[in-house]
């Protein structure tokens, strides 16, 4: 049977149905991504989405980074960021710390959790659907790989006026970064739609002759 | 060339959130329930404006200080090239590059392709449509990654506070460079690839 896909770059209807596992499929006219089929998707994703979970939490609670400086110190939790930057008065910043890093982060991730286990385990829920659409809205306001960028730029910076030592959080929050990447990577769009559907369509599709 | 095979020309909406594909006049997907339009309605008209805003938050951003430092009395003021000039300084070259490509460059880049891109639908070229479907993502992935240096003030923000002897202290270009940043990332959301070759399409109907 017949698969199409639109292309979002150019709106060309390409057929997908013959995908082997790992085959990427591209648009012939604009060369943009269409999808990837694997059909061992979902564990994948829970995978690197468990890891990630695991990783974020460690990085949430030990000590990020600690600063030494005319002898006195001050070590900087995570957890405790947007809060100093609370204190200090400037919310908007610490809002905006705060979601990017780790509330957006945080809730695909809980989003994917529910949204592999109930497509492997093969029940559907009632927020399936809801689930996976704001996964693809959140999508794009995660910013933990630019946040990580920004970690290292600092310590040069700050390097010049004291000590730096890098925490456990630091290294587990690197790790989470590639692992939510992975995540969000291997999480195809489309697949992961017609996963969905199939999974809520059997019974009525088999019951008419 | 015969006309493509689009979803349009089948009478077809692709559902954004969930890529099925939905007859035009339905204007819910029943997949995802998001709101499905053939074309995003007034693309251009809303990229436009958010490009505007965004060039106009650019200026703040670069006059103002984006990062203040009161250090032992004396009070130190950086601006986003006071702060790529100090890493110079430093020998920190690769770091000043970072910087100076994600907060001078990059935003500078996104904004002149996507008024390049809006220009283009408005005024129909026959050629390069891929070239520019390619420009459009690079410039809607690149667009993020300006927000390395607002992080950066605030990880210094939240990890120096050694009781009054260092304050880092945020200047209002952060919030304008913030704004900037998300700006265009909106704007980049709401321009329509699919505008640039729909023209195509149209050119190439019209010939046979």
């Amino acid at each position: 049977m017949e698969k199409l896909v639109a292309c979002h770059g150019c709106d060309l209807l390409v057929d997908v149905s013959e995908l082997e596992h790992g085959a990427r499929a591209y648009c012939p006219r604009c060369g943009h991504f269409l999808t990837r089929y694997r059909h061992d998707m979902m564990s994948r994703v829970l995978a690197f989405t468990i890891a990630a979970i695991i990783l974020l939490v460690v990085s949430l609670n030990y000590p990020f980074l600690s600063f030494a400086a005319s002898g006195l110190e001050s070590v900087m939790t995570l957890r405790a960021a947007p809060g100093a930057l609370l204190d200090y008065g400037m919310t908007t910043l610490a809002i905006m710390v705060a979601a990017f890093i780790i509330l957006i982060p945080a809730c695909i991730l809980l989003l994917l959790l529910v949204i592999s286990l109930s497509v492997l385990s093969g029940s559907p829920n009632p927020w399936l659907r809801a689930s996976t659409k704001l996964v693809f809205e959140l999508e794009t306001w995660a910013m933990v790989e630019v946040f990580i960028i920004g970690v290292i730029v600092s310590l040069v910076k700050i390097a010049a006026m004291a000590t730096v030592v890098l925490g456990i959080a630091f290294w587990s929050y690197a790790a989470f970064t590639i692992c939510f990447t992975l995540a969000m990577v291997t999480l195809d769009r489309y697949q992961c739609w017609e996963m969905i559907e199939a999974l809520e369509t059997p019974k009525s599709a088999e019951a008419t002759p | 060339m015969t006309g493509a095979d689009t979803a349009a020309s089948r009478g077809l909406a692709n559902c954004h959130t969930c890529c099925k594909l939905v007859p035009v006049d339905e204007h819910e997907c029943p997949r995802c329930g998001s709101a499905v339009h053939l074309r995003s309605t007034d693309s251009l008209q809303r990229t436009v404006a958010l490009l505007i805003t965004a060039s106009i938050l650019f200026i703040p951003a670069n006059i103002y200080p984006i990062m203040i430092t009161e250090a032992l009395g004396t009070e130190d003021i950086s601006t986003i090239i006071g702060g790529v000039v100090l890493l110079v300084k430093l020998g920190s070259i690769p770091v000043a590059l970072v910087i100076f490509i994600a907060s001078v460059i990059v935003p500078l880049a996104k904004l002149a392709a996507m008024y390049y891109l809006v220009w283009s639908v408005a005024n129909e070229p026959h050629r390069g449509h891929r070239q520019r479907t390619k420009l459009y993502l690079t410039a809607e992935f690149i667009g993020k990654w300006s927000m390395v240096d607002v992080f950066v003030v605030a990880i210094l923000v939240a990890l120096v506070h050694l009781g009054g002897l260092i304050v880092i202290q945020p200047g209002i270009a952060a919030y304008s460079f913030a704004g900037v940043v998300l700006v265009t990332m909106i704007a980049a959301e709401n321009f329509d690839p699919r505008l640039m070759w729909d023209q195509l399409d149209k050119n190439n109907d019209s010939d046979t």
